[in-house]
């Protein structure tokens, strides 16, 4: 059952069609080749071993037969039952994994992979294009989560994280990506080094919210370097206003919906959202 | 018969308290088209949007939130036949089946036809579903009164098993180790019984465990987003839709074929955590091996569209089965709809029928309603609703990140959840680029906490003894189901059964 676009999982070991996790079928296949799939089942074979390990152990310190909470324990209802039962089939599963896989590729893919690894080949695949898209994407969304949510009104820090977010994907050229991508590595740093050096805590005491006065300064900064580099080019210069007027009006959407028709507070609430509050009870 | 005729009654008079409510007609044609959106739009799933809509709904009574999800869930199943048919690109892993017939049929300028037929053969499917939820339901419940802790142990073991087996797209131990990481997950915090604190590291937000909604939301969104973006996924362009409207004729012509399609839908989704994609693909195949000509099949035939989309619907029903009367999600969604559920005070298991003996009857008159109200969207809006193919995934994806990251803040306040989620969401990425399914992980965490009390449980009721798991029927007819779903991957067991085949074809 394989078409031009359709990729089915193979029959081999299920009796029935696998799942394509992301809801959509691609040309190039959701997991890796077979081969190298084995070779990566050795390595997540042994971290799962080592996982099931590490539960046992941590479970083997639970308390078994001695007293907790005042009441005395008898094996069967030790809170340590279950971990060591996971931990132990976790163990075995891992085992198992790793013995299949080196039954099929062999122990000489370790070996190989070990060469791949020192090798400028790899410095290569860690700069393909679609390695470079998935940083992006997950320094985005980290970056949002451990930085600028907590620290930052919501609607800034959203703001934030969709300009960035869509203008990088959107204009869909790999070398505006990478450009784009180290305007905002530049501008994590710098935050990072304003909460860090104490200038938040310093400036906190003389005016309020310095923190989103510095990421709205970023944000301009981040719109005027990608209106600069699209410059000229009127399909990029179309995206981006595209992407500029989803990125604004997306989160004022989303957070007032969030805000006053479902009384969330945001996570943290500073100078947009005092004046959210300021018009919306006024 | 009496009772069964009250019970008809009730529902009834439940779908017309429902269907008279302006407000709840609003909501509930408002999600089925939200879902439909959702299903059509490459990169979006039913499962992501009930849970973005869980976190929408957490403030609203029960009975609306149950409108909401429900119809988001099965509006979502259906919308994916849209891009399955006009784009070649199934919108949800649960229309992958229905883009190999769809699409050639809306090359052929039949695509208006072939989406007419699957709306129709969709709402068939997700009615005949909701007179299974109706009437297995109270046979299940009284059925599953009897369980003691050692069945309910062994029914959340092989739910964990036999979703491990059947959604692993690779080795089926993956599939395993999934369900065991996600138990593992389960484990976190103080235990149930003697409050003992596993695996908190001193994190008080770890004692009272894991908040379920936020890891679901990171596991089946976060991986979904960094995919999409990062394999620069493009739409192609849309077939153009014509004449909607199905004839009569040939849905009548059709009928057998989507009965028995509703019918596999159905069995598939009340076996635990097995999707709707599933129940599509093995719907698909009957079809094609039952039909006097199979070599049509692939190259624009009605029946296989029909078959996979009438069964992917039948799922929605099925698997609200053993979601309601065990507490054992069908499939992903349903693993959604459950962590909906918690969050709303209500616990789904065989004592639901007691503390909210009118429940089940509403979850089958939502589904009655949302698949009426998915055939007039479906016939009203369809053209409306495939603009939404042109929108670039670029733009979509980082707004459903935000929202995945603002729905699972809300669900406690606690911006601890926005920190499990994400690490668990890219977790989840990696695992499912080596071929580890994410269903099992999910059922895993949802229902480790079950397992884990009633083995102890059980235990403390035998004094430390195993017999009971083979003095009891039910618990032994499970331990044997059990140990044959383990065995039938063991080699020697398939060379055995080979070597049986092969034994039984040779004497013919």
């Amino acid at each position: 059952m394989k078409t031009g676009r359709h990729r089915l999982m193979p029959a081999k070991n299920n009796t029935l069609v696998g799942e394509n996790i992301y809801g959509i079928i691609k040309d190039n296949a959701v997991m890796m080749d077979k081969n190298k799939l084995r070779t990566a089942d050795i390595f997540s074979g042994g971290l799962i071993f080592f996982i099931g390990t590490y539960i046992v152990s941590q479970a083997l310190q639970m308390p078994m037969k001695d007293s907790w909470g005042g009441v005395q324990n008898v094996w069967y209802v030790s809170p340590a039952i279950f971990p060591l039962f996971i931990g132990a089939m976790i163990m075995l599963l891992g085992g198992l994994l790793v013995r299949t896989a080196v039954k099929e590729v062999g122990i000489i893919a370790v070996k190989k992979v070990g060469t791949y690894l020192v090798s400028s080949d790899f410095l290569e695949f860690l700069k393909q294009a679609n390695n470079i898209r998935f940083y992006a994407i997950v320094t985005a969304l980290l970056s949002f989560v451990f930085i600028w949510v907590s620290r930052t009104d919501f609607f800034l820090a959203a703001i934030l994280f969709l300009i960035v977010s869509i203008s990088m994907f959107h204009l869909d050229d790999s070398r505006l990506l990478v450009k784009l991508f180290f305007v905002y590595l530049a501008g994590i740093l710098t935050f990072i080094l304003f909460l860090v050096s104490g200038l938040n805590a310093f400036l906190s005491d003389h005016t309020a919210y310095p923190g989103d006065w510095l990421t709205l300064v970023f944000i301009l900064l981040f719109a005027g370097y990608a209106l600069g580099v699209c410059r000229g080019n009127s399909p990029l210069m179309k995206k981006l206003r595209t992407s500029f007027i989803v990125a604004f009006l997306s989160p004022i959407l989303i957070g007032m919906i969030f805000k006053y028709l479902l009384l969330v507070p945001m996570p943290f609430e500073g100078m947009v959202v005092e004046l959210m509050d300021f018009i919306w009870y006024y | 018969m009496i009772v069964l005729f009250e019970r008809i009654g009730s529902f009834f008079e439940i779908v017309f308290s429902l269907a008279s409510d302006p407000l709840t007609l609003a909501i509930l044609f408002g999600s089925v088209v939200l879902g439909i959106i959702f299903g059509a739009m490459p990169g979006l799933t039913s499962t992501l949007g009930v849970a973005l809509l869980t976190a929408l709904t957490y403030s609203m009574d029960t009975p609306i939130a149950m409108v909401c999800l429900l119809a988001i869930y099965v509006g979502g199943t259906y919308g994916g036949s849209y891009a399955s048919i006009l784009i070649n690109i199934p919108g949800t892993a649960a229309a992958a089946a229905t883009a190999m017939d769809g699409y050639p049929l809306a090359c052929r300028g039949e695509g208006g036809r072939a989406i007419g037929l699957t709306t129709t053969a969709s709402a068939i499917g997700t009615a005949v579903s909701m007179l299974f939820v109706v009437s297995i339901s109270p046979i299940i419940s009284t059925f599953a009164l009897q369980f003691t802790s050692f069945e309910f142990f062994l029914l959340a073991f092989f739910g964990i098993l036999i979703s491990g087996t059947l959604t692993s797209p690779d080795l089926v131990i993956k599939g395993w180790i999934a369900g065991f990481l996600g138990l593992f997950l389960a484990c976190i915090g103080r235990d149930q019984l003697q409050f003992f604190p596993r695996f908190t590291y001193g994190i008080p937000e770890l004692e009272s465990g894991i908040e379920v909604v936020p890891v679901l939301i990171g596991a089946f969104g976060i991986p979904q987003i960094i995919g999409v973006l990062k394999d620069k996924f493009q739409i192609k362009k849309t077939q153009r839709l014509q004449r909607i409207i199905p004839e009569i004729g040939t849905v009548l012509k059709n009928i057998p074929a989507i009965v028995r399609s509703a019918l596999i839908g159905v069995g598939i989704g009340a076996v635990p955590g097995i999707g709707e994609d599933i129940a599509g693909w093995v719907s698909y195949g009957t079809a094609k091996n039952t039909s006097k000509h199979p070599e049509t099949f692939g190259k624009g035939e009605l029946q296989g569209v029909i078959a996979s989309e009438t069964a992917n619907n039948a799922c929605v029903g099925g698997a609200m089965i053993p979601l309601l009367n065990l507490g054992i999600p069908g499939s992903p969604p349903a693993a959604m709809l459950l962590g909906a559920l918690m969050l709303h005070g209500v616990t789904p298991g065989p004592m639901i029928t007691f503390e909210h003996p009118t429940f089940i009857l509403e979850v089958a008159a939502i589904l009655l309603l949302a698949s009426a109200a998915m055939w007039i969207a479906g016939m009203v809006l369809a053209k409306q609703v495939v603009k939404v193919l042109k929108i670039p995934t670029q733009i979509f994806m980082p707004v459903i990140g935000m929202l995945c990251i603002i729905g699972s803040y809300s669900l406690g306040l606690n911006i601890f959840n926005l920190y499990l989620m994400l690490p668990v969401g890219i977790i989840c990425y990696f695992l499912t680029e080596m071929g580890y399914p994410i269903a099992p992980l999910v059922i895993g965490v949802i229902l480790g906490p079950m397992a884990d009390e009633n083995i102890r449980r059980a235990l403390m009721v035998s004094q430390g003894s195993f017999m009971p798991v083979f003095t009891r029927p039910v618990s032994f007819i499970l331990f044997l189901i059990i140990v044959w779903t383990i065995a039938s991957q063991l080699p020697w067991y398939k060379r055995k059964m080979a070597r049986i085949k092969h034994v039984l074809t040779a004497k013919k």
